[in-house]
């Protein structure tokens, strides 16, 4: 009588046992194979009664099925252990640090002026740029800056010959886009740029800069609208609950004309030393168009109306970032620069 | 301006409004408050009677005083080297806060010290207010003076609070103390009290002679007084003129600057004794030396505007009289001066001369064409009660007063079309009625008569603008405009210049931006300069003389700046324009890599910073887009070989047009720049906006996988790898997708004047799968054709 029991514990003993691929394929041929244990079990059988052949056949099918399931699942378990093995000798340090790509930025200027053209995209304003070599005619006649007004002045201008001289403001892309739609009504465009001033250099001064001018004229354009535009904008560039101030000022272009606070974004209004303790914080000039502007261009000033402003794009990026020296942003010293790697 | 709180305060009711009060409400109606300060500052301030004064037993030039303060007699040591036994003085007693600090009781090298004596400086009175001997010792006060009276700021008038105001170039009307109280009781809405000066005096005809030869000198008035004595000033015009910064000189001069800082208008006083000819002729186009009023000697010009008697200078007119018919001690008589200068030839002149007088920014600012003659009827009235004037003549005129009467309308509809408001008629007519406008309503149209010093004022906008501002920009809410929907979009350029911008940042570049004017020697340093450049007419530096030709220059600066703060690990790129005289743009890029981007140091992956980097990120950026490879040509450099290495540098061309240069530093370049190895572009941008990019379009992903295969070629050194890849593009033909180089060797195994180079070729056929069938013949065509036309062999494995 064959001892199936034991013939059964003793297999799986041995694949139990089975500590490498090698020991187990071995022990499988020896087991399952064409000329091992089980195959000869078979041999046996013929010599059977069919009574006999039926129950031992069973028998020998059963440990069979037992073996061959046994025999893949000890496999299975040595493959994942090798694997785990060869990934242990293959640990690495995580806390090393990561191989970053070498990182660009735009300017802290253009950065600021991004943020601004695409506010007023969103409300379909149009980016128009200009020549920063302009004509006095575009520069200062236009602007409603008549020959003999101080403005004009050889010390705040720089001139080229009588006729040409840099800009010193966007305005000049205002007059040139006045004239250029005057026929094409409404405008709403936004000109950015850089102008020039005669100013030597020094820590809130600088003959550079970057100016950035918008202007609507349509039907039943109201200072109203101007101020909802400019509270829209302040919000934006420093935060939700800024609230703006007008104030009365003057510009040759405009009138009424308006000086712009945005509650101060440091102290949230109480004072501190960023807005000198009154908690406000001056940062753009705007106005109406000048009837005189509109007439200049060919625009029927009793039938339209417009508002224009100006902010300076250093000034927006000094307050946002607290910088407090403008010829920062002309030094370039990489170390400046690498600090503004987004809009916030 | 210097608004004195207490000068205004004799105009308009102040008693329930402090400093900082009126200023905040001006501030907001326009008129900007910069500062507020204090005219002096101190407390626990008494008056002291010395009543001994010895030398300290320790010191050589401390003194030892015994003071009566009123409540005790306390001894206190002074420094002062006028402080002296019977002297009334000014006591700071301990506690007492000065800008300096705080007062105590002490011992000065062991002498009790109990207080301090005080001079004006240290109360904080402005220095330039003080003579020389106010400021050497301590301020002894009149034997009248009141010992324990603590009011001492009152009692020397310094109780006084500045304003300072920054006025709007159109409303230098406030200069005029009138005409500023007259504007803060409008926006106070209080009354407003100005002196009568309006005096009954019988006027003998003139003997005066006046003319104006020039039409710069529109207006002029004169006057003669015949008798006038000359003493110190009332207490109340010296603090007047204090106030405004003005220092007091005698009672004549000083009424000529008090009436002016009233009315604006400046006057001059000349010395009757001094103009013998009683003539006076304005003048242009004289060319002399003249000295002043100040000593100083000025060269005269065509243009400046002279005050001549008998053909000979007395004055610059509008900015300074001369030394010769000054008012001093001896003037028993005067000549009044009140004119209208234009304010462009002032202003000329002023600059000019450097002479930035009282008098000169009033006339360059403007002035009421009407206060002369107010100022002369004011200088009277006052001459008369502080300078004893008698024989007073009639005033002679030279020229038309322009009085004509200024009206300008608005309606209300226009109003609250433009501020976006709903005021009421009322409404908008009360502010213009607090500003003395006279407002008439007719239906919906308001008309008002302008006050001849609102010179500012003339069309309907300037009205609204006054309504909105007394009223107060509280009143405007805020709305977002209705109108036609409009589409915003970037300029022309802009998309194209932003995308460059995006690509370069992930290529590891950050952005500059530079100065565009430069010096000389960047306009010589230009890489592809245009043909002609802008000099300024008036620059401010020779340093920034030149709109710029080229963006390099700068970009090599910015490179030796960084390496010298020890920054060695960059890529810069800058996006600016540059213009020749004649209005021609361009909009250039430069570019710069350093010898190495360390992307992680402990792994050791470098970026080597060489030509192939560059030239790499350029194709990358041409790419992008849309130029094909095949537009680009890429061709030795003759263009520039100062700035650039030239066995290491390329120029590029977009089909036939220039488009850059790029490459190494020229190692010259590099040393006088004093900088490390770097690979640097410049490309006209230009030539990229004006030409037509690529269509994308689809292509169906090949179903079929590519055969590769490769081949290694020894070449003579002088054949160039551009070559060997065009051989075989031209010999494979269209199944040739692909065809990349993958080493260059030159050494052991190669004889001496060759290289090997090696190829990767990449077949792939839209139609089958590629056999070695199909890819032989082509393979052998191409051997055969690197053969013929390079003398290429084929390495022996």
């Amino acid at each position: 009588m064959i001892k199936w029991e034991e013939i059964k514990q003793e297999v799986l003993h041995d694949i139990e046992e089975a500590d490498s691929k090698e020991v187990i394929d071995k022990l499988k041929v020896d087991v399952l194979g064409k000329k091992g244990m089980m195959a000869g079990f078979m041999q046996q059988m013929k010599t059977l009664s069919p009574e006999e052949k039926r129950e031992f056949g069973q028998k020998v099918n059963e440990l069979k099925k037992l073996f061959e399931s046994t025999f893949s699942a000890r496999m299975e378990e040595l493959i994942e252990k090798a694997m785990l093995e060869k990934m242990k000798k293959e640990a690495i340090d995580i806390t090393l640090p990561g191989a970053r790509p070498y990182n660009g930025s735009l300017h802290p200027l253009n950065l600021v002026q991004q943020e601004i053209e695409d506010i007023f995209i969103s409300m379909g304003y149009s980016v128009v740029e200009g020549p920063e070599v302009e004509l006095d005619f575009y520069n200062f006649e236009r602007a409603n800056i008549p020959q003999g007004h101080p403005a004009r002045d050889m010390q705040d201008t720089f001139y080229i010959d009588s006729e040409r001289l840099l800009r010193t403001h966007t305005t000049a892309i205002q007059t040139r886009t006045l004239e250029a739609l005057h026929d094409k009504l409404p405008i709403k465009v936004i000109c950015p740029g850089k102008v020039y001033r005669r100013d030597d250099d020094d820590a809130t001064h600088s003959h550079q800069f970057v100016q950035m001018e918008g202007l609507v004229v349509a039907e039943n354009i109201t200072l109203s609208d101007l101020k909802g535009t400019l509270e829209l904008l302040a919000r934006k560039m420093f935060g939700d609950s800024r609230t703006i101030r007008l104030r009365p000022s003057y510009f040759q272009f405009t009138e009424p004309s308006v000086e712009v606070d945005v509650s101060c974004h440091i102290c949230g209004g109480k004072g501190c030393p960023v807005c000198k303790g009154t908690g406000w914080i001056e940062i753009l000039g705007a106005g109406m168009v000048h009837p005189n502007v509109l007439e200049m261009a060919g625009i029927d000033s009793k039938k339209y109306t417009g508002f224009a402003f100006g902010v300076g794009v250093e000034r927006v990026a000094m307050l946002k970032y607290g910088i407090d020296d403008i010829r920062n942003f002309y030094i370039n010293d990489i170390r400046f620069l690498k600090a503004f790697t987004r809009f916030e | 301006m210097r608004l004195s709180y207490n000068v205004l305060k004799n105009y308009v009711d102040l008693h329930d409004i402090t400093p900082k009060q009126l200023a905040d409400s001006i501030t907001a109606c326009g008129l900007e408050v910069e500062g507020i300060e204090s005219v002096a500052y101190a407390t626990k301030l008494t008056i002291g009677h010395v009543l001994e004064c010895v030398d300290h037993p320790d010191s050589d030039h401390l003194h030892v005083c015994q003071v009566d303060v009123g409540t005790d007699v306390r001894q206190i040591v002074c420094g002062a080297p006028n402080v002296a036994k019977g002297q009334k003085v000014i006591v700071a007693l301990p506690g007492c806060k000065l800008n300096g600090g705080e007062i105590k009781e002490g011992v000065i090298r062991g002498q009790v010290s109990n207080g301090m004596i005080c001079s004006l400086a240290e109360l904080g009175v402005d220095k330039k207010q003080l003579t020389e001997k106010q400021l050497a010792g301590i301020e002894v006060l009149p034997q009248d003076a009141v010992v324990g009276n603590t009011d001492v700021l009152a009692y020397l008038s310094l109780d006084d609070t500045i304003l300072d105001v920054g006025l709007t170039p159109n409303r230098n009307d406030c200069l005029a103390m009138w005409s500023m109280s007259k504007e803060v009781g409008a926006i106070l809405n209080r009354k407003v009290t100005l002196p009568d000066y309006h005096v009954d005096v019988t006027e003998t005809p003139s003997t005066l002679q006046i003319q104006s030869e020039t039409d710069k000198c529109p207006v002029f008035l004169g006057k003669i007084i015949n008798h006038v004595t000359i003493k110190e000033s009332p207490k109340w015009i010296q603090n007047a003129l204090h106030g405004a910064g003005i220092k007091s000189i005698n009672n004549v001069v000083d009424i000529s600057n008090l009436v002016m800082l009233e009315t604006g208008q400046p006057l001059h006083f000349y010395d009757l004794a001094k103009i013998p000819a009683k003539e006076i002729t304005v003048k242009q186009g004289l060319n002399e030396t003249y000295t002043a009023l100040d000593g100083i000697d000025y060269e005269i010009k065509e243009d400046d505007i002279m005050i001549t008697t008998n053909g000979k200078a007395i004055g610059i007119a509008g900015i300074m009289g001369g030394d010769d018919s000054k008012i001093d001690e001896q003037t028993s008589g005067i000549i009044i001066e009140a004119a209208i200068f234009n304010h462009v030839c002032i202003r000329n002149s002023a600059r000019r001369f450097n002479l930035n007088t009282e008098a000169a920014t009033h006339f360059i600012k403007g002035i009421d064409p009407l206060a002369c003659v107010k100022a002369v009827e004011r200088s009277v009235q006052l001459l008369i009660e502080y300078a004893d004037a008698t024989g007073v003549e009639e005033t002679v005129q030279a020229g038309q007063l322009d009085s004509a009467e200024k009206q300008v309308s608005v309606s209300l509809t226009k109003v609250n079309q433009v501020l976006g408001t709903n005021f009421t008629m009322e409404e908008a007519v009360e502010p213009l009625a607090r500003l003395d406008f006279n407002p008439v309503i007719e239906n919906d149209i308001i008309t008002c008569t302008i006050p001849s010093y609102r010179t500012d004022i003339f069309i309907a906008e300037d009205l609204i603008e006054e309504i909105i501002r007394i009223r107060g920009f509280d009143h405007i809410v805020s709305t977002l405009p209705v109108m036609p929907t409009t589409i915003g979009e970037l300029a022309v350029n802009e998309r194209k210049r932003r995308l460059i911008k995006t690509v370069l940042n992930g290529l590891g570049l950050t952005e500059i931006v530079t100065y565009s004017l430069v010096s000389k020697k960047h306009i010589d340093q230009s890489v592809m300069p245009l043909e002609s450049c802008i000099e300024l007419s008036n620059p401010i530096s020779d340093e920034r003389r030149y709109y710029r030709t080229s963006l390099m220059p700068s970009m090599l600066d910015t490179i030796a700046f960084n390496q010298a703060r020890s920054q060695s690990n960059w890529g810069l790129f800058e996006i600016a324009q540059v213009f020749d005289g004649n209005q021609n743009q361009q909009e250039r890029l430069s570019m710069a890599i350093s010898n190495t981007m360390i992307q992680s140091k402990w792994q050791k992956i470098n970026l080597i910073g060489d030509f192939y980097i560059m030239k790499g990120r350029i194709m990358a950026i041409l790419e992008e887009l849309g130029f094909d490879e095949k537009r680009i040509n890429i061709k030795p450099n003759d263009i520039d070989t100062n700035t650039f290495h030239p066995l290491q540098s390329a120029s590029i061309y977009l089909g036939k047009d220039l488009l850059g240069i790029f490459g190494r530093v020229h190692p010259a370049k590099e040393k006088e720049y004093d900088i490390d190895r770097c690979v640097i572009a410049e490309l006209n941008l230009s030539v990229l906006y004006e030409a037509k990019p690529a269509k994308i379009k689809f292509q169906p992903i090949c179903k079929y996988p590519a055969v590769s295969y490769d081949l290694a070629l020894v070449v003579d050194d002088s054949v160039v790898v551009g070559d060997i890849l065009a051989c075989i593009r031209k010999a494979a033909g269209r199944l040739l997708t692909e065809v990349e180089v993958f080493d260059i060797y030159k050494g052991i195994g190669i004889p001496e004047g060759k290289k090997s180079v090696a190829v990767s070729l990449s077949y792939q056929s839209y139609e089958k799968t590629l056999t070695d069938q199909d890819i032989a013949p082509i393979n052998e065509k191409v051997i055969e054709s690197l053969k013929k036309t390079l003398n290429a062999q084929l390495r022996e494995a």
